[in-house]
This record gives structure tokens, sequence and C-alpha cells, in this order.
């Protein structure tokens, strides 16, 4: 079994969001770059059925971006358990799933994995939809928000989680393109042994502009949520004050129909 | 009087059981010599003042809480030794050897045989009685080999007493009598290397070479150029106990001390530390007759260790109990299962350099900067410099006020990283040298450092010291005040008549060995101050350390609230601490847990005591 795992350098929690001159991207020179959570999960996930496997499967991290950003994540999943990692090295700041799915697709499609796990969604961009995407490009059948997984002959069985605690068991073929939910395993810590065999392993590298790339969306700008207080005296009689909280109710803040 | 096939016979006996102990002994001790690292003889006359401290005054097994066993004990031993003579002499007899003029066999008797056979007979009695009879839990399940112990002191003292008082009036009485002692001393010598009364023969030597350092665990360098050979040979090594270690374990006696005054056993852990340190490494080393069992440790037990060294510091005979430094680093470097909240904390030290995962330190702005013509650093730690418990900051503040009464220049550092003592405590040496490496370069060319977190100080001080040379020295803020108390740099007034007593923190006390300063300063500012039952060395740890402070609270267990519930209990006002995390652990349990008609105990660090009541 051949299974990729998409894995994504977002910056941290803790680091300092500023946006760059372009008011188009953050300024990545403040970020510390560290792996998207869910992805962490879905590469887990992997390991275990490979491990559960005890063959010769593949666990192979596939990772976008700018090289300077990408490695440490990169050594961080070998160092996990990973065979191998591809580093499809993008200068560019794209936002759009589809541009990004043809990207990833154009340069694993020769590879052909059994299995694509990505985290649920990236916890930067949060579009959750990179993964489904790549999956209709490589002709694979898809699930959303796996809770579990069961490999099964040439199929997977997977367990979806749906709203307000119900979920969804469901059988789909291989090849298949899973994302994973955060929390539905214990993801590893690297061991001694594991960073220094990580040292050996292959990362290819592709150059994303060796693939034609069309942006269908593109970023006019960004900028900082300004944070404000308002408050607002509300006087009249109570008929009136009545009204005119229901109005700022309906209208302006939109709690109420 | 003895014929010869009876002299046969004993001789036979005896070598047999001379030879039966002096194998089991032998493969014992070649097991021992496995062992990593070599045993330490330096400090010669600390170490024989320690083996007359501790075995012939019996200082620890006679403790605060144990008194009377303590004594019961003492009789026993100082029968055995007494009994040396009169046995060497009992085993002579058939062969007509007289060792004792009938004069001095008659004194011996009188002054030494008789009343140390009496005082024996109670010990083992008195022992026996509390082992069947009182039962204390943690000696754990009946001990077969107590029982049989019991029998043949008794049996032995009984034929002593027998003989020496001519009580046989035949020759056969007086053979009968006489096998029947020499049986049991033989047996003794079948009965001893198998069990845990190997004690009797390993425990002086065990008290001789314990390691001064406690905590003593090897370190572990990592080199990441190293070959994949170097490496696997490294990774063996972690799964290897030490020539010390090794001998404890031999030498344990199974009184179950250790556990009684485990922290994480006392709040309803499953950490047996007798058993998941010790007993449980017995077996494994016997069947591979070598040292490699660290993964015979449970990992569940060892990632419950507050690593307090209260288990150490009260083993009676020099056992260094604590292996979780043992068991996490063999599990993080060689399998990676590590608990996700410490997953996260070894993440935030290796992105961030601190635990908390910050970028900026309010307090760290607020204090002048290093220069090198000030006196001190002041190593302010993960702590303090990103205010985890936010009342810390003014002690921290009180602190500086200290140092400024003193006109003591001080500065900190601003590229100061997290001294790594929680990586190191997880067994996480890579990200603790990568700390260690960064820190010790930023300290290049200080002089002095001082610090109000014991956990830094101890690794500032000892940890590093074994992976790097180190040209600075560092004192804990209360070892420092102290001196300048001493020194007249500083005055304090004894403050106001409220109710104050001293949470010792175990870093500080046990590996730190440092209990005396914050008393001294204490007294001089806290008139009505009082001590806790469980003080100094026999501190109960408040349950932050081992990195337990960033574990998640699963609502089990009570090992963060016991000392906390001690010191609500005491009916304190204040309780006065010298480790911010203690002092955090104090506020966190004490709010809840101070019960609604008792007014709430205020917290303080040492410094904040020392300020409120300087005089200058
Ligand atoms: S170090 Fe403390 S917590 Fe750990 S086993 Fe010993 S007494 Fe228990
Ligand atoms: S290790 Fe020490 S304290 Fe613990 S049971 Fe053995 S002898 Fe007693």
């Amino acid at each position: 079994m051949k299974i990729a795992v998409l894995t994504k350098a977002i910056p941290s929690y803790e680091s300092l969001i500023r946006i760059d001159t372009s008011s188009k991207w953050i300024d990545d020179s403040l970020v510390n770059y560290v792996v998207n959570e869910s992805d962490a999960y879905a590469l887990e996930e992997a390991l275990k059925i490979k491990e559960s496997l005890a063959d010769d499967s593949e666990v192979v991290v596939v990772s976008m971006g700018s090289e300077d950003k990408c490695s440490k994540i990169i050594k961080d999943g070998l160092a996990k358990g990973a065979d191998r990692a591809i580093l499809i090295d993008s200068q560019e700041k794209i936002s759009d799933p589809l541009s990004i799915a043809t990207l990833i697709s154009d340069c694993i499609k020769d590879e052909q994995f059994d299995l694509v796990f990505s985290g649920l969604q990236s916890d930067d961009l949060g579009s959750g939809q990179v993964g489904v995407l790549l999956g209709e490009k490589l002709k694979m059948s898809t699930a959303t928000l796996a809770i579990e997984t069961q490999i099964q002959p040439s199929a997977i069985r997977v367990k979806r989680e749906l709203e307000s605690g119900w979920f969804q068991w469901l059988t789909i073929p291989l090849p298949a393109s899973i994302s994973i939910q955060s929390g539905i395993n214990n993801p590893r810590y690297p061991s001694l042994k594991g960073i220094m065999g990580a040292r050996n392993k292959e990362v290819a590298k592709h150059n994303s502009n060796q693939f034609s790339n069309n942006q269908l969306q593109s970023m006019v700008e960004l900028y900082i949520p300004s944070n404000e207080k308002q408050a607002e005296k509300i006087e009249g009689d109570s008929k009136s004050v009545a009204s005119r909280i229901l109005e700022i109710l309906k209208n302006d803040l939109r709690v109420i129909q | 009087m003895f014929t010869i096939l009876e002299k046969i016979l004993l001789i036979t006996f005896l070598s047999s059981a001379i030879s039966f102990f002096l194998y089991h002994l032998y493969v014992r001790l070649s097991i021992v010599f496995k062992g990593k690292g070599s045993f330490a003889f330096d400090h010669l006359l600390l170490r024989l003042k320690r083996l007359f401290d501790e075995v012939l005054l019996h200082k620890k097994v006679i403790s605060k809480q144990r008194t009377i066993v303590g004594f019961l004990h003492l009789f026993v031993m100082y029968g055995f030794i007494f009994f040396g003579l009169i046995t060497l002499n009992h085993f002579l007899i058939p062969f007509d050897i007289k060792l004792f003029s009938p004069s001095f066999k008659l004194n011996y008797f009188y002054f030494v045989g008789l009343p140390w056979a009496i005082l024996c007979l109670i010990g083992i009695l008195g022992l026996a009685y509390r082992r069947f009879f009182i039962k204390p839990k943690f000696l754990g399940e009946k001990s077969k080999t107590s029982a049989v112990v019991t029998l043949f002191i008794f049996l032995l003292m009984i034929t002593y007493l027998y003989d020496e008082f001519h009580l046989w009036n035949s020759l056969l009485q007086y053979k009968v009598n006489w096998w029947l002692h020499s049986f049991v001393i033989g047996s003794f010598l079948f009965l001893i290397p198998k069990s845990k009364h190997m004690h009797l023969v390993l425990s002086p030597f065990n008290i001789f070479l314990k390691p001064f350092d406690n905590p003593d665990h090897a370190p572990v360098p990592i080199d990441l150029e190293a070959s994949e050979e170097e490496l696997d040979n490294l990774l063996l090594d972690l799964s290897r106990l030490s020539k010390n270690q090794a001998l404890d374990i031999f030498t344990c006696v199974e009184c179950g001390r250790c556990t009684e005054v485990c922290p994480a056993n006392r709040g309803g852990g499953i950490l047996n530390p007798k058993y998941h340190f010790i007993l449980d490494l017995k077996n494994p080393m016997l069947e591979n007759q070598d040292v490699n069992v660290v993964d015979k440790i449970n990992v569940e037990a060892g990632w419950e260790c507050t690593t307090c060294q209260a288990c150490t510091e009260v083993c009676p005979v020099g056992n260094q109990v604590e292996k979780a430094d043992e068991i996490r680093s063999f599990q993080v470097l060689s399998t990676g299962d590590v608990p996700q909240e410490y997953q996260k904390l070894l993440m935030n030290l290796q992105e961030t350099g601190n635990t908390e995962g910050k970028n900026s330190s309010e307090i760290l702005k607020e204090l002048p900067e290093y220069t090198a013509e000030k006196e001190i650093v002041l190593w302010l730690g993960c702590f303090a410099k990103h205010a985890m418990d936010p009342n810390f900051v003014k002690s921290v503040r009180n602190f500086t006020k200290i140092l400024d009464s003193a006109s003591i220049s001080y500065g900190v550092l601003s590229n100061e990283q997290c001294s790594g003592d929680p990586a190191n405590k997880l067994g996480d040496k890579l990200t603790y040298q990568l700390l260690m490496d960064q820190n010790v370069e930023a300290l290049k060319g200080v002089k002095k450092v001082v610090s109000m977190c014991p956990h830094c100080v101890v690794n500032l001080q000892k940890e590093y010291r074994k992976y790097h040379e180190i040209n600075y020295e560092v004192k804990h803020h209360t070892q420092m005040i102290a001196e300048l108390l001493e020194d007249n740099r500083i005055n304090i007034n004894p403050g106001s008549l409220e109710k104050v007593t001293y949470h010792d923190p175990c870093n500080l006390s046990r590996t730190l060995n440092e209990t005396e300063a914050p008393r001294k300063l204490l007294k001089a500012s806290a008139p009505n101050y009082f001590e806790l039952e469980e003080h100094g060395k026999e501190t109960l740890c408040c349950g932050a350390g081992g990195a337990l402070w960033w574990k998640k609270d699963t609502g089990e267990g009570r090992t963060h609230l016991l000392r906390a519930e001690q010191v609500i209990q005491s009916k304190t006002d204040t309780v006065v601490t010298g480790c911010n995390f203690c002092y955090g652990m104090m506020n966190q349990g004490i709010g809840p847990l101070t019960p609604s008609d008792q007014e709430k105990i205020q917290v303080k660090d040492i410094a904040d005591i020392v300020a409120e009541n300087l005089s200058n």
C-alpha cells in the first residue's frame, strides 16, 4: 500500500502575525512554521496502517511551499516514520484550493498512490478542500472528516463525523483520498532513531514552475480585523427602546431572524 | 564429645551452606559489575561517616515516625554483630579448639551475649508482631522468609540461652540443642542470598558506595552526527542500569518506605516505587544475567513520578530509588511514545525556547539587561518570565527590590532559554541539549547567576556540568538573600504576628541540600514561624515536579493537592516557599480546598516576606 500524507506548514499559534508590504500576504520573516495540526493526525493514521499491514507499504509525506518553510515539517514526518517525502517547492503564495490540488496532482499522479490522507483543513486558510479536489483530479474515491479508518483488501472503511454527535460508516474502494479529523489517534513523538534515520531518507523536490498554474482565485487584500468597541445608548420609552433593540439584534448583529 | 561422623557431617553441612551463599552472592555481584559507570570512592571520610551514621547509628532506620521499629531493628542488628564471636566459638567446640578462656567466655556472656540475646529477642518478636499483626500496608504481602527468619532468630537465642544456662541434663540434650543451633545458623546462609535478607550483607557496601548527588542520573550526550552504530550503542545503553542502581536492587530490604512517602502513590496513582523502580527489575536481571532491564519499568508509572526524591531520601539501605529518568529517556528516545500534552510542551521548547510557546515576556522587558560590568545575572526561568502564575511577577519585583536595597547590580539575559529542566525530566535529552547548549553559550563570561527557580539552579549548576565545563557560580535567591543578611547588606525587621510556615521545595531541599538559608530568613522576618510536620529533607512534593506541572488534569489522582491540603490543615495564615512551581501549586490548591469557615491562606515566596520586612 502506498499512502501519501499531505502535510502543510502553517504559522504557529504563538507567532506574531503581521501583514507584509504587498498587503496580500503575511510577513513570513516573523513567523515560526509548524505542522498543521490535523495533518499530524493524518500522518499517524497512515503510519498505523503501514505498521498494521507489516508489509512493504510506504508512507510518503507530500508538502507544498518554500523549502525553508517546509523542510522542518518534512524532517519531522520522516523522523516519525514516513519513508520518503515529496516537496513541491513553490515560492508563490497560492491560496486557491483548486490550483493547489491541481499542482499537487500534477506532481504525484505518476506515483499511483492507493491512499491520500490529508488533515481535515489547514489551520491558516482553512478551506478544507484540497484533499477532496486532489482525489477528484486523481480519480479517487473521496471521504471527508474521518474519525476512524479500517483498511480492507482494495477498500477502506471510514467512520465520518456528521453534525451533532452523529456519524456514518462508509466503505469506499481504493484508491481513495480521505481527510482526517484531529484527535482520532495519538500522534507519536519522533524517536532518536527516527530523527537520525531521517537524515538518509529521500526528499524528492519538484518545482511548481514546471507546471502550468492558472490561479482561479487571488488575494485582493489582507488586513488584521479591526478591533473596536462600540456603545449605543438607547433612550426613550420602553416601547421605542424595545423596538430599537429588536432592530439591532435583527439587522446589525443578525442573531435573530 | 563429638564423634568423627558428627564432625564430617558438620563440615559437609557448613561447607555446602557457605558455598551456596557464596555462589549466589557471586551471581549477583557479577551482574552488578556489568552495570554502567563505576563505583566512586571519593570523599572517603564522608563516606565512612555516612556508613557510621546510617549503619551503626541506624539514623535512617530510626527516623521520626519510625522510632520504635528502628530501635527494634537496631537490637536485631547488634545481636547479629555480637553473636559473631559466639558463633565462631560454637563451631569450634566439636574440634576441641578453645577460642576464649572460661573467664572471658563468662564475662562475654553476662555483659554482651545475654543482654543482646534478650534485646535481639525483643527486637525480632516486636518486628514480627508489627509485620504479622499490625500489618502496615507498605510492607506488602505476607513474607514467608520473614516468618522463617523470626523463627530462626528465636531458636538461635533460645538455644544459646539454653546452653549458656546449662539447662541440659544429658549429653543427648546438649547435643540436640547444639545441632539445632548449628542447623539454624547454616540455614541462614541458604536463606539470605535469595531473599531480601541479602541486605544484611550488601547494605553497608551500598550505603558506602551511594552517590552523593540526589538524583544521580547519568548524562545522555547525543551526537546528531553519530554513525548508525554509535546510535545503536547509545540506545542500548539507555536500557542499562548503572552499577550503583544494580547493587541497589539486590540490597533492597522491601520495607516499602519509598512507597509510603511517594506523593504519586499517596495521591492515588499507580506508581509504587518499591516495585516499579526496584523489585520489578530483580528477576529480569537474574534471568538475563545482565543489567539491561530499564524496559521492564512500567511506563505509565514512570510518567506519574514527580522526581521528588523522597523515596531515595528515606531508603534505609542507601538506594537511589527513582528511575523515572531512565524509563522516560528510554521511552522518548527509543520509541517516541510520549503523552500528547508533553509533546506540546517539548515542541514549544524546540520552537520558542520556553515551555509556554511564547514570543515575548513582559517582565523581561521591564528588567535591566545584563551587561559585563554587572555583578550578577538574574536568571528568570520560564515560570517567572511568562507569568505562569501572574502573582509571581510581584515576587520577582520583590527580589529585585532586595537586590536594589543591597546595591547589587544585576541584569537579565534577553536570550535566556528554558533551562531545559522539563525536557531533561521528561527524558527528551535531545531537546534538553539544544537548550542547554544555547544557555551555556549565553552564559559565557558570566561569573555569578542567581535564580528564584530551584529547577533552573539544579540544571545550571549540577546538570550542565555533566556535559560542559561551567565557570559561573549559581545561587538560589534564598541563599543569596541569606548571605546579604549575614553580611549586613540588608536588614530585616521582624514583621507581623501572623502564623507563618514554610514549604520546602524538593529541588531546593533534597537536590540542592538547602534547608537552612530560607529558615534563617523566615526566622528573621516572621516571629510566629512554625514547621509543617513533613519538612526539611522529608518534605512532601507539591506535585509539580518531573514536568507534572504540564500534565493534563484528568480529574484523577490527588498528587497535586496533597501538600496544599496539609498546609490548610496546619491552620497557618501564610505559607512561604522558595520555588515558583511550588508557589503556583499552592495557589492552585489552596483556593478550592480551603473550607468556607477558614480564612484563605496567603502564599508567598521568601523574597516577598523578606521584602515586606526590609528596614534599610
Ligand atoms: S521521586 Fe517522588 S514521586 Fe518519584 S517515585 Fe520517588 S517518591 Fe515517588
Ligand atoms: S528501595 Fe529502599 S525504601 Fe524502598 S523498599 Fe527497598 S529498601 Fe525500602
